[in-house]
């Protein structure tokens, strides 16, 4: 039974709305409520956000009843070195320059995929930063250094 | 010639770097970051990148737009006042920068933080009305205001904005009542008030201008000290029956505290060089502006100024952001 | 007749060499800047303006318009070939167009996106030169609480868009319209949800929320399932769409061109919003709804002829009344007074030259666009056949650039991320992540409107239904709801009954 709702496709949906919608609320509870008429900042949100509770409630039922299962697997590994990649990239942005920046972006997503071979990862990302810098640097002008923050 | 210039410039989409004079000191020997806390396309933006152009051409080094938008202008602003004040970053200011403190917890002082440079123009307000509401004179106008104190809606293009805070100290002057709907920027406020909706709203002159002359809009004055070109046979608020209004929106330039003043100098004498150049003078035209000078030091002191100014209209006037 | 004398005048205009030059250059510019996402026609118009001051009026005028509706165009490529949307409008393209892609028919989805661009931009710049005028007029009479009521009725047929499971369709638009709001509230200039984060002030990013959600989240999924994804590379099949795709999406083409129209010509709409209505309309009315969000050629064909005549229309504000609908209309504004011309009625009398050679050159670079996009197509699709190893990389490295250059901000490249991460969850556990945008775009527009009404009515609900117009939207809001709920009530008691 533990089991079944570990794989819960609908429950886990449902839990996830709820507690989306839960803090919403708890959240606008500082936002000035209104009235229908006078609708203050905390009307929207809070209606949506006990809406949202509404809905996963109606899921988690659903999924007792569905036992839907979570097809597929996760792909952790992509689900966490992309991600990672990404803010890598946001860093080096803002205290290396574009080219670090990039050069590391494409190297880390590669390195989510399962057939990584650092000579050829290398060399795609060497192409594509000399390309990226020709079109955004230099040909639309975008104001970003090379290298080291300004 | 400047056509086949132009050409060849948008096909690589390249900004022309027209460095036809070597730069006499060593500075600046790079470009020189200028970063516009608005987004590309609203007054800050079009005028900040005239400008750029102009003082580029005179300094021998392009100047690279940095569009840092969000929080009203305070998160570029913050980035100024972080950045090394060797005379390679600098930032567009506008009468936002004189608003914010009374509005939000800045991260940055918005004195001393900063050297001023000096200011780049000014533009005025202009109070117009939907031609359906019954009022010909500012006289008229107040009356009807009194008569139905809290009844009538004003546009604008949302909290803190000069077209918002035109209107409060227009309240505040004039002891009336008018009640604020606010929009998500100038434009659709205008729409709005073109088609009636709302029927008052204090614009920015280039957006108001156009649809006075077609007879879409009323005017019924002006918010500077004396009257506007454009709009000759306007009189000014203060003229018609509120004294002593008067609501500028102005831009300028800054450069982080700490920047050498020969630098400071030298962009200073580059800036009024460029507001010279009769392409300045005309957009600046165009735009419902006119080119102002001032010393450094004496902007500096404008910017108290007005932040003197605005704190008393944020707070009489109960305007609360965050 | 006067119409066809001025349009061989404007064409008398637009086929100078110069003028045609212009426009070559507008729309190959305005197709690369569409391809890439996050840099958009506004921030190139921005950079470009500066250069137009030295060349004519017209000239100038032509070009920018051109960068504008030329990215309209390039945004779909990448939406069908990778998932990510390269404009805005692109987003719902993504839906079916990549399914497409999937299926090894990506050359036809490319291809029947173009041929509806095109004749939806032919409509639509017909419609400017017969009925601009009066259509802006009729633009004027929508105020807050007909913006209102007409959103509302998109939210309501927004259930169409569920997959299967309508009530997982609601809760995402429900969680969207609550992303939406996000930032600084307009009315009270109270900041909601924003954590303390100034970054967070201004709302969250349509460009990151949905380059997260798509292309982020396909991409893991595809790391995931290497074996399918090396199957959609093998097969392609066939370049041009065959006899029936054609037959099949004459219909989308055509009422996606009329709803684009529609929401062009009103000021108040953003992005986005035709696009959707196109497909929500698509999807009801297509005999087997099911087949929709696997690659239907319909839901490719309808939304990129409605957002394409959403792009023509948004000058009919601009030009007849000098209302700028958008902030890049905006710039075009500024554009054309720095000339010293001003938009509005009397445009057409006083400078002819501009209103028809304008008019007419949007024509040819909507025939260019064609032109210029049918051959590529091949090569497009060859890109497909590059091995996906080196493919997402690069993905990765597009979609870094263009979100960061939005605001050129790294916040905005962690906020993509962490919507990665989420995209793909809500994938995993069934609910499809195109509603939740969907709420995304209309949720602040809708709160804006609602509370702007009831704060120019002082409070009195009536005034949504005393409006001719709005009244009509509050109508057709019912009898959607009407004929959404019957069936999905008939079919869940068939269901337990069962």
């Amino acid at each position: 039974m533990q089991l079944a709702i570990r794989n819960n496709r609908d429950v886990w949906a449902g839990v996830m709305l709820i507690v989306t919608g839960a803090a919403a609320v708890i959240i606008a509870r500082d936002y000035a409520f209104g009235s229908a008429l006078r609708m203050g900042p905390g009307y929207f949100p809070s209606v949506l956000g006990g809406l949202l509770v509404l809905f996963g409630l109606y899921l988690i039922a659903q999924g007792l009843r569905s036992n839907e299962r979570i097809e597929g697997n996760w792909s952790l590994r992509g689900l966490i070195v992309l991600p990672l990649s990404l803010v890598l990239f946001g860093v080096l942005m803002e205290y290396a320059g574009f080219v670090p920046a990039l050069m590391v972006l494409i190297v880390g997503s590669a390195a989510a995929g399962s057939e990584f071979k650092l000579k050829e990862v290398l060399l795609l990302a060497t192409g594509l930063t000399a390309f990226a810098v020709a079109l955004f640097i230099y040909g639309l002008g975008l104001p970003y250094p090379l290298f080291t923050s300004w | 010639m400047h056509t086949t210039r132009a050409l060849l410039a948008a096909a690589g989409l390249l900004i022309a770097l027209t460095s036809h004079v070597a730069a006499q000191s060593d500075y600046p020997n790079r470009p020189i970051r200028l970063i516009i806390p608005f987004p590309a396309g609203g007054s800050n933006d079009i005028v900040g990148r005239a400008i750029a152009t102009q003082i580029g051409e005179r300094l021998g080094k392009q100047l690279v737009i940095d569009n840092r938008t969000g929080a009203g202008g305070v998160i570029g602003t913050e980035l100024a006042s972080k950045a090394s004040p060797d005379g390679y970053t600098i930032l567009v200011i506008s009468i936002a920068h004189s608003v914010n403190p009374w509005l939000y917890k800045l991260p940055y002082d918005p004195i001393k933080a900063f050297t001023p440079i000096g200011i780049m123009g000014t533009g005025t307000n202009v109070l117009t009305v939907h031609p359906s509401l019954p009022a010909n004179s500012l006289k008229e106008f107040l009356a009807l205001v009194k008569e139905k104190p809290g009844e009538l809606t004003y546009a604008s293009a949302g909290i803190g904005t000069f077209q918002h805070l035109g209107a409060e100290l227009f309240r505040l002057d004039a002891k009336v009542n008018l009640l604020h709907v606010p929009f998500r920027g100038g434009g659709p406020a205008l729409v709005d008030v073109l088609g009636g909706h709302n029927k008052i709203m204090f614009s920015s002159l280039v957006q108001a201008v156009p649809h006075i002359k077609g007879g879409r809009l009323r005017a019924l004055g002006t918010g500077g000290k004396e009257r506007v070109p454009a709009l000759a046979d306007v009189p000014t608020i203060a003229e018609a029956g509120v004294p002593g209004y008067e609501a500028l929106n102005w831009w300028g330039l800054i450069a982080p505290a700490g920047t050498p003043q020969p630098i400071i100098a030298r962009l200073h004498k580059a800036l009024e060089e460029a507001q010279d150049a009769p392409e300045i003078q005309a957009q600046f035209e165009k735009e419902g502006a006119a080119t102002r000078k001032m010393s450094s030091a004496d902007f500096g002191k404008f910017i108290a100024s007005e932040m003197g100014k605005w704190e008393r209209v944020v707070k009489e006037g109960g305007i609360k952001a965050e | 007749m006067d119409l066809f004398q001025n349009l061989i005048f404007g064409f008398g205009v637009a086929l100078s060499w110069q003028n045609l030059l212009y426009c070559m250059i507008g729309v190959s510019v305005g197709t690369l800047i569409g391809v890439l996402p996050g840099i958009g026609p506004l921030a190139t118009i921005a950079m470009l303006l500066p250069i137009t001051f030295n060349v004519a009026p017209v000239g100038a005028l032509i070009m920018l318009a051109g960068i504008y509706y030329g990215a309209q165009y390039g945004g779909s490529t990448t939406a069908i070939l990778v998932n990510l949307p390269g404009e805005t409008s692109a987003v719902v393209t993504c839906i079916d167009g990549y399914q497409m892609a999937r299926q090894g028919r990506a050359g036809p989805a490319l291809a029947i996106a173009a041929i509806g661009s095109f004749i939806a931009g032919t409509f639509g710049t017909m419609l400017i030169a017969v009925a601009g005028p009066p259509l802006a007029e009729l633009a004027l009479k929508f105020g807050a609480p007909e913006y209102f009521s007409l959103m509302l009725m998109g939210l309501v047929a927004a259930a169409v868009l569920a997959q299967g499971d309508i009530m997982k369709s609601l809760a995402m638009v429900a969680l969207g319209l609550l992303l939406g709001i996000v930032g600084t509230d307009v009315n009270t200039g109270v900041q909601r949800f924003s954590l303390g984060i100034t970054e967070l002030s201004d709302g969250i990013g349509f460009i990151v929320v949905a380059v997260g959600v798509f292309a982020i989240g396909e991409i893991v999924a595809n790391l995931g399932n290497p074996e399918e994804r090396s199957v959609f590379t093998g097969k392609v099949k066939g370049l041009m769409p065959t006899w029936a795709d054609f037959k099949q999406s004459v219909g989308p083409i055509t009422r996606g061109t009329l709803l684009g129209s529609f929401f062009g010509v009103l000021p108040g709409t953003g992005p986005a919003i035709a696009s959707f209505a196109s497909y929500m309309v698509e999807k009801k009315i297509a005999k087997d709804p099911s087949r929709f969000g696997k690659g239907a050629i319909e839901g490719v064909a309808g939304p990129e002829a409605a957002n394409n005549a959403d792009a023509q229309c948004k000058f009919i504000p601009m030009l007849t009344l000098g209302l700028p609908a958008s902030s890049v209309m905006a710039l075009m504004l500024g554009a054309l007074t720095i000339q010293g011309i001003q938009p509005g009625p009397e445009v057409m009398v006083t400078r002819p030259e501009l209103f028809w050679g304008l008019i007419a050159s949007m024509w040819i670079g909507n025939l260019m666009l064609v032109v210029l996009n049918l051959p590529m197509i091949g090569l497009w699709v060859k890109l497909l056949k590059v091995p996906y190893r080196f493919l997402f990389p690069a993905i990765m490295a597009f979609s870094a650039i263009g979100v960061y250059s939005v605001n050129n901000s790294s916040f905005e490249i962690y906020l993509t991320a962490l919507f990665g991460v989420i995209g793909f969850i809500w994938i995993k556990l069934g609910c499809s992540p195109a509603p939740m945008l969907l709420g995304f775009v209309l949720g602040p527009m809708m709160e804006e409107h609602l509370r702007r009404a009831m704060l120019m009515s002082k409070g009195d609900p009536s005034v949504f239904v005393t409006r001719p117009i709005s009244l009509g939207f509050i109508i057709a809001t019912v009898l959607i709801l009407v004929v959404i709920i019957l069936p999905a009530v008939r079919s869940r008691r068939g269901e337990i009954a069962g």
